[in-house]
């Protein structure tokens, strides 16, 4: 199928880009998750703004502690470090896993966490991250913090005239542990369940359990998940309402190996 | 309809066309430029029949609108002809059997060129992986995995000596 | 033999121009003044269709069955008694039978704005109870797919035989409940078609992605009342095929009826939406299976209800009928089976029709069949070896009539079987089996007619019957040979094959033999590419339009030679005296017979240099290749996930026309035989909705879900065939799902738990060991 009629438009600042929302345009960045829902017909929209090409839309930056990721920032930029150090290390490893690398060639960080699939790789993996999506609107910049953002399906914390300009992550110790695990059964299927514990020294580790087709689970003590896995994976998953059994093993499996993965790295 | 004026770089000419916005780019390589080596196998970005390489890099020609072409270079499997890397894939694709219907083939090409040049360190897990994002129903992938290995092999066998003389 | 005739696996001679990017399928051809189709179609499973509303202002641009003055309805009957045929109209008429169906075709100079018009259609219906499973399709009270039928059933089979004192003699007896998914055969490049009228000639031009052109003008000439010599059809390369071009389809019917009626080219390809929801599946099947054995293991009876879930429209040509029907009649597979009684039913049902996949019925029985028989040997127990070999057909007593009247042409099915065991070091596995390891080892055994013609076809009445295959050979002045074949060539290779086959029969170098298939206007009639019949009939007729070929240009080179016939002979592509004197070539003779005919004898043959030969099989029942499959797989426990370890096949295809070729054959079977086994399925909602609209959601195996395969020939020749080759090109789809879920549920028996039904999924295979964790 062919996609139903829409106008394009690239704008060239970003505060034309707000204009375009403000007028009812849907953003588009790598396209790589709406181009096939246009091509299905699934979304119509009458208007495309097409932000890859807005000033520092792509690229990192440090400074202060902080790692500003631009939103434009590929998959395949990640998997191959443009994000320096430790985290960027641990990035790599998620973006590498993310669809197939064509995909993963026009596919950006900001796209994915702004399109909300909640079987998505950054949308399951950032909200582990003490860090925030930068927004920009009408009135300015905002903060909010990426436990917050994903709020459904396909439902985030921007509002309808807001782009989602950066990431902000702090930057990690090289002694940071990670476990991120997910089911798929070939590469680059939806996931099934998508889990991660991020352990930074000298912090509370966090964890979240994802793809569960709404908004992920933040666990912000994951203590007792890295005290007692199996138990504490069960838990939690059996507390997920509306999974079918064999999810719910799933959501168990992916907790309790990701956390297997932080203490096999202890 | 409004059409949008699209400036690209196909095949290393400069090429204008006027495209409705909903149009894609695998569509706009086949009808109006009649390239029809670039093939559309699901037209959601899954199948890998499709793909290109766009601005120096392999990408789904299916899912990318015309809009995000204008001012983009891409090259498709009519605008190899020249490149050793290729010209090697070729062969190993004939020698291993790597290809039935021939359908995924092109597609399957412009990967395999990216993976050789990308990870030249990749071993046949690699590879597969990879691969995974192009479907074949004909092969079984087992010449496609193993014609992909050949030029690998072929190319660490020549940059061993070559390295170690520059060394 | 020669380094490139029967025999060698030289490189395909087809590949450069796929490589290239110039391979040129339907999508690619784009005639002035084209036009595009969309269709509208069913969003319902059944319904009453009240009535269409096209867009104000197209009018002219939609057409519905009103509009389609002429066109009949496609009917694929089948002769076997109690056949009950669906008039399929090409555009829906009174009811909607299933979702996708087509009711409208709107036509526009691009495809999206042909869409644009389809989405602005109003669609007013009534809708009725859906019948969307094979079982529920026969209870009493369903609402009535055909409204004039009794029930909601093709056909039903029978063989009677009494197995009433099996239960007091069989050691152990065993009943399975066993179901195969519904799925969609996928090849890369979907259906796709373009008509045109040609004025010149007068001809419907219809260029379609087709794997039996000749059939499918059949097809076009009865439903649009042309004579065939008014209907071209060509297929050009097509990519991919597996049976799912093997229809006639309404949106082919429509495509010519419209390119006649607008004077302009029309064309309609198939999106792979279209391909997953709306166009014809594959493979649905339900068993219930009940077999008995004695101690050593030896089948004594087997009581078999099958069900195919046949959707709601019988295809043309094969019919709704031709897998139930083939169900009961290749159950035995290839054991020495004494008892069988069976019932077979071809359940409609509102989802597309089923097409016959490779592998056909066999996939599915080879699956109850064998799983059967593994379930028997863990209750004697027995090995998997073990209780085969007690049932294989010996190689002694081929050829070998079994009870249903199968003729097994030759082979050692025993020695394929311990050839696979011997690949294996199963005390290892045996070893992680004790240490809690949940991994598993199965086997499958089967064997695949191919060829199989006139004899086995024509008591099904369907609309066609195979039965002699021709070739053409002719010279071109410069002594290039040119083969035309009405056969296609897909993917199997048969520009290189059949090269090989004039090679070996004339010596023309492989590179100066150009085959042409795929026009009915330049090739002979033939029923087309399916059944694994191309190496068999394409080879025999190929050897023999080459054979007669030879002996016209062996008298015109003995003739130059000036010598007696009987003093030359034909070899390495020239004509030399016996006696090693003088020589000369094919090219030689070709150019004397076409530009220097003052040269030739005043009693030459002056049909000259070009021949049509035939070829028929004698017996015609077909060639049996056969296989064992053998595979290591391990279960991860916690997620349901199956892992295949290691897989190998020993495969008898007789003699090999291109071994290299026959491989490829055998990995892509595989491939798509461990989609069957563990990813591939069509899901349907009770409402009849299916439920995949992407390979994303429809999983197909990529590069990381087939494990490295390791193939081991044996080569034993068919009696029957022109070189001994055996028909294989379907036999890699057969085995896998039996062999993988039989070294599954291996795995899983040990923990309490057993696999049913296909695809073994993660989801399947974790329930499976819950319910077992819940009964201990």
């Amino acid at each position: 199928m062919k996609p139903a009629p829409f106008t394009y438009s690239r704008p060239a600042d970003w505060g034309a880009a707000v204009a375009l929302l403000q007028s009812g345009a849907r953003p588009v960045a790598g396209g790589q998750s709406i181009g096939p829902m246009l091509n299905l017909r699934v979304v119509q929209p009458d208007a495309v703004a097409d932000l890859r090409h807005l000033p520092g839309f792509g690229g990192v930056a440090l400074s202060g502690g902080l790692c500003r990721i631009g939103a434009g920032t590929t998959h395949a930029a990640i998997e191959d470090d443009a994000v320096p150090g430790r985290l960027g290390e641990i990035l790599a490893g998620v973006a590498r896993r993310i669809a197939y690398r064509p995909v993963r060639n026009r596919g950006t960080i900001g796209g994915s966490l702004a399109h909300a699939d909640p079987a998505a790789d950054w949308v399951a993996v950032l909200p582990a991250f003490r860090g925030s999506a930068v927004a920009l609107g009408p009135g300015g910049e905002r903060r909010i913090a990426l436990a917050d953002f994903v709020m459904g399906l396909m439902e985030t914390a921007l509002r309808p005239d807001e782009v989602l300009r950066a990431i902000e992550l702090p930057t990690l110790p090289a002694e940071t542990r990670w476990g991120h695990w997910k089911f798929c059964r070939k590469p680059g299927e939806f996931s099934k369940a998508t889990a991660c514990v991020l352990a930074v020294p000298g912090e509370v580790p966090r964890a979240v359990l994802a793809a569960l087709d709404e908004a992920p689970l933040v666990i912000s003590d994951a203590s007792a998940l890295l005290a007692a896995p199996e138990a504490e994976a069960a838990r939690i998953a059996n507390a997920v309402p509306g999974l079918s059994p064999w999810r719910a093993a799933l959501a168990r499996t992916a907790l309790k190996r990701a956390a297997a993965m932080v203490l096999e790295t202890a | 309809m409004t059409r949008l004026p699209i400036r690209m770089t196909v095949n290393a000419e400069n090429v204008e066309l006027l495209a409705e916005p909903r149009s894609h780019l695998a569509d706009l390589l086949r009808g109006e430029l009649l390239l029809t080596g670039t093939h559309t196998g699901c037209e959601h970005g899954v199948c890998g029949a499709c793909t290109v390489e766009l601005d120096g890099a392999p990408a789904r020609s299916c899912i990318t609108h015309a809009g995000a072409c204008d001012g983009a270079t891409v090259r498709t499997i009519e605008g190899f002809e020249g490149d050793a890397v290729m010209a090697a894939l070729r062969e190993a694709f004939t020698a291993e059997h790597a290809l039935q219907c021939g359908y995924c083939t092109p597609g399957m090409l412009v990967m395999a060129r990216d993976i050789v040049l990308r990870l030249p360190d990749a071993d046949e897990a690699r590879v597969r992986e990879e691969l995974s994002g192009n479907l074949c129903r004909c092969t079984g992938y087992r010449g496609i995995v193993a014609a992909v290995m050949r030029v690998l092999d072929r190319r660490r066998g020549l940059a061993g000596p070559a390295a170690s003389r520059a060394a | 033999m020669s380094r490139e005739g029967v025999g060698a696996s030289i490189l395909r001679k087809e590949d450069v121009r796929f490589l290239h990017g110039r391979g040129r399928y339907v999508g690619d051809i784009r005639p002035a003044g084209m036009l595009e189709v969309a269709f509208l179609r069913s969003p319902v499973a059944h319904a009453r269709l009240i009535g269409v509303g096209k867009p104000e202002g197209a009018e002219g641009r939609v057409f519905t069955i009103a509009d389609l003055e002429g066109v009949g309805a496609i009917r694929a009957a089948s002769a076997l008694p109690g056949f009950r045929a669906s008039g399929q109209s090409v555009l829906a008429s009174g009811k909607l039978r299933h979702v996708g169906e087509a009711i409208a075709a709107c036509v526009a100079p691009s495809r999206a704005a042909a869409e644009d018009l389809a989405a602005a259609c109003a669609l007013d219906y009534e809708e009725l109870p859906a019948i969307a499973d094979m079982l529920s399709a026969r209870e009493p009270g369903a609402a009535l797919i055909h409204d004039h039928w009794p029930d909601n059933a093709f056909l039903e089979t029978s063989r009677e035989e009494d197995l009433s004192g099996l239960d007091g003699i069989a050691a152990a007896k065993v009943t399975r409940r066993l179901r195969t998914a519904r799925q969609c055969m996928v090849p890369m490049e979907g259906r796709g078609v373009l008509a045109e009228w040609d004025p010149r000639l007068e001809q419907l031009v219809v260029t379609t992605s087709t794997q039996q052109p000749h059939v499918i003008r059949t097809g076009l000439s009865e439903t649009l009342g042309l004579d065939e010599g008014s209907i071209r059809v060509v297929a050009p390369d097509v990519g991919g095929g597996f049976g799912y071009k093997a229809i006639l389809l309404p949106e082919e019917i429509v495509c010519a009826h419209l390119a006649i009626r607008l004077g302009r080219p029309v064309r309609w390809i198939e999106d792979r939406l279209e391909h997953l929801t709306a166009s014809a599946n594959c493979r649905e099947h339900h068993y219930v299976v009940t077999a008995w054995a004695d101690r050593e293991g030896r089948l004594l009876g087997v009581e078999l209800d099958a069900t195919v879930d046949s959707g709601a429209y019988s295809s043309y040509p094969f019919s709704a009928c031709l897998e139930s029907a083939q169900v009961g009649s290749i159950f035995p597979g290839p054991y020495t089976l004494p008892r069988f009684r069976y019932r077979t039913v071809s359940a409609c049902t509102n989802k597309p029709p089923i097409l016959p996949y490779r592998g056909v019925a066999r996939t599915g029985v080879c699956y109850a069949m064998e799983t059967t028989l593994d379930a028997l040997a863990r209750e004697l127990g027995m090995t998997p070896a073990a209780i085969r070999l007690a049932n294989l057909v010996p190689p002694e007593a081929m050829p070998y009539r079994n009870l249903v009247g199968k003729v097994f042409d030759s082979g050692d099915y025993p020695e394929a079987l311990r050839r696979a065991v011997a690949h294996f070091d199963l005390e290892r596995l045996a070893q992680r089996q004790a240490e809690g390891e949940c991994v598993g080892f199965g086997l499958a055994t089967f064997c695949e007619q191919g060829a199989h013609g006139t004899s086995v076809y024509h008591g099904w009445g369907i609309p066609f019957v195979p039965g002699y295959e021709q070739a053409m050979a002719r010279f071109s002045p410069d002594g290039v040979l040119e083969i035309r074949t009405g056969l296609h060539s897909h993917g199997q290779g048969m520009e290189t094959t059949l090269a090989q086959v004039a090679h070996e029969i004339l010596g023309v170098p492989v590179a100066r033999v150009r085959v042409v298939h795929g026009d009915t206007a330049l090739t002979p009639y033939s029923t087309g590419t399916w059944g694994s019949r191309g190496a068999v009939m394409g080879g025999g007729a190929v050897a023999e339009a080459c054979r007669l070929l030879g002996e016209r240009a062996l008298a015109i080179g003995a003739f130059l030679l000036q010598a007696e016939p009987g003093q030359v002979e034909l070899s390495g592509g020239a004509v030399r005296r016996r006696d090693g004197g003088a020589t000369v070539t094919l090219d030689e003779i070709a150019r004397t017979w076409y530009r220097r005919p003052q040269n030739l004898p005043r009693d030459v043959d002056t049909s000259g240099l070009e021949v049509t030969g035939g070829y028929r099989p004698d017996p015609d029942t077909g060639t049996h290749s056969y296989a064992c499959h053998a595979v290591i797989a391990r279960i991860d426990q916690d997620t349901g996930e199956v892992v295949l370890e290691d897989y190998v096949v020993v495969e008898d295809g007789g003699k090999l026309l291109n071994p290299m070729i026959v491989d490829g054959q055998v990995l892509g079977g595989i491939a798509q035989g461990i989609g069957t086994a563990l990813y591939e399925e069509m899901p349907f909602d009770a409402a009849g909705q299916p439920l995949a609209g992407t390979l994303a959601d429809y999983l197909v195996p990529g590069a990381t879900e087939v494990p490295g395969i390791r193939i081991d020939h044996m080569e034993t020749p068919s009696p029957w065939t022109r070189f001994g080759q055996k028909g294989l090109g379907e036999s890699g789809a057969i085995g896998p799902p039996a062999a993988i879920v039989n070294a599954i549920n291996d795995a899983l028996h040990r923990f309490g738990a057993e696999v049913f039904d296909l695809p073994a999924s993660p989801e399947r295979v974790l329930a499976a060991l819950e319910e077992a964790r819940r009964g201990r």
